[in-house]
């Protein structure tokens, strides 16, 4: 059996967990939310917000899903999921500009650490107070190529679209065979 | 008149008993012809100085690179100081340049002598020596602080009781570790510490629990115990290594060279992902298509 990954990430509540609960077949591990409590971060014992689902492609591939912690102090659990990752769907919260910067970082950090493919997904596009893709590329100053995609996390057919512009994205740079 | 005998009458925690009682200062040699495996072990006044695995001897510096604490860079340029002022032990010399704190340094020490040390309480039988008055040798890794023997005990007759249930999951660090097929309902809802994060992330059906380890930082008996949590959680399985699957050396058996044990990356060298195949990626869209 054969498994592929893809790496789920944005700042905290971009709307990671939802992203991987709509399309993956089987939510396997959701860890509990402790965001707001920065001190229980320090401890040891704390648990890392991550998420992790499964989609079978056929009886011998699998594709998972990792959701990254939010949470800067998990930066190191980047360099670990990422690794041998086919690509990266960053979500932002498009109605919270707030989070813009740390989106940036972000993506700013897979880049430095290994270059793949990457796509955002604008997530929250049904609110009102949400920025559009377009104002969002300025905001997040992303170059022409990276695309912005419409999303809204908790349907399963935006997810559904936003990994599809992802794996079009892969298969620009995917090797013959 | 060295003490002589064997692991089969007198295990290694009654040894460490008599020694902490006997205030005793000298080496145990443990010798295991049947897997042809060694081991001496420093004492001085009852409390633990060094441990030696002659077959995966390890120095200080060695340690330390392994574990990400030095650089080689770093490593040579004490190792020159130290050739200069032939005295000076290499670990506070170290401690002088700034490279690594003082506890830090110690904690590092500790942590591999009592490792070691609770691998030796798997050791069901093995012929033994003790001889008072023997001393480690100068460069082999020696705890700054002799260590106490109690709990080295409560806590290796501890894993040898865990590591029996284990190894009726893992027989061995080199089995394979990969997601089962279909998760059991059990497995829903599952929090994680950090270190079980990071074994879960790294799980790919190709790493032995040998290699995670060494990819980590963590020890196989650390990593080991998590990946067992896993499988009853219903997780994960671990398979043996197939023929494309060669199983590793253990992690301090791969740091025999000076530099020659793999670093954290820097987040300025972005590694080098080869791209997949188009058929792949096809038959990926072509399954989200149809979801």
């Amino acid at each position: 059996m054969q498994t592929v990954k893809m790496v789920i990430s944005g700042a905290v509540n971009a709307g990671k967990t939802e992203f991987i609960r709509s399309i993956s077949e089987i939510e396997v591990v959701s860890t509990e939310r402790k965001a707001t409590d920065e001190t229980r971060l320090l401890k040891k014992e704390t648990t890392v917000a991550m998420d992790f689902g499964r989609i079978t492609i056929a009886n011998d591939l699998v594709l998972h899903l990792f959701g990254t912690p939010g949470q800067r102090r998990f930066d190191f659990m980047w360099e670990i999921l990422s690794e041998g990752a086919l690509g990266l769907v960053v979500v932002v919260d498009s109605t919270r500009p707030e989070t813009f910067r740390e989106t940036t970082r972000i993506v700013e950090f897979f880049n430095e650490m290994r270059p793949a493919p990457y796509i955002i997904a604008a997530n929250k596009q049904d609110k009102d107070t949400a920025w559009s893709p377009d104002e969002l590329r300025l905001a997040l100053r992303l170059p022409e190529q990276v695309k912005v995609v419409p999303c809204i996390a908790t349907q399963r057919d935006s997810c559904k679209n936003v990994l599809l512009e992802l794996l079009y994205e892969i298969m620009e740079t995917a090797k013959e065979g | 008149m060295p003490l002589v005998g064997n692991l089969r009458d007198f295990a290694l925690h009654d040894f460490l008993y008599l020694v902490d009682r006997g205030y005793k200062t000298g080496s145990l040699m443990l010798n295991r012809p049947s897997t042809d495996d060694a081991a001496h072990l420093y004492f001085d006044k009852g409390k633990l100085l060094s441990v030696v695995r002659p077959q995966r001897r390890e120095r200080l510096g060695e340690l330390l690179i392994r574990l990400g604490k030095v650089s080689p860079q770093q490593l040579a340029q004490a190792l020159q100081t130290q050739q200069m002022n032939n005295a000076r032990p290499l670990g506070q010399i170290l401690v002088e340049h700034g490279v690594i704190g003082q506890r830090d340094l110690q904690f590092c020490i500790q942590q591999q002598i009592e490792e070691t040390v609770y691998e030796l309480f798997a050791w069901r039988d093995g012929e033994f020596k003790f001889q008072a008055g023997q001393k480690p040798a100068p460069d082999d890794v020696q705890s700054l602080v002799p260590l106490p023997v109690e709990n080295l005990i409560m806590e290796g007759v501890r894993r040898v009781d865990e590591m029996s249930r284990i190894k009726e999951r893992i027989p061995n660090n080199d089995m394979i570790v990969r997601f089962v097929d279909r998760p059991q309902e059990k497995a829903a809802n599952i929090n994680m510490t950090a270190d079980e994060w990071r074994i879960f992330a790294r799980i790919n059906g190709r790493s032995s629990i040998n290699e995670i380890a060494d990819k980590i930082g963590l020890t196989p008996y650390a990593v080991s115990h998590i990946v067992f949590g896993f499988i009853t959680a219903g997780l994960v399985e671990v398979t043996r290594p197939t023929g494309g699957q060669s199983s590793k050396a253990p992690v301090a058996a791969q740091a025999q060279r000076v530099g020659s044990t793999p670093t954290r990356r820097s987040a300025a060298e972005p590694a080098y992902v080869e791209p997949p195949k188009k058929s792949l990626v096809a038959r990926l869209i072509n399954r989200i298509r149809g979801l």
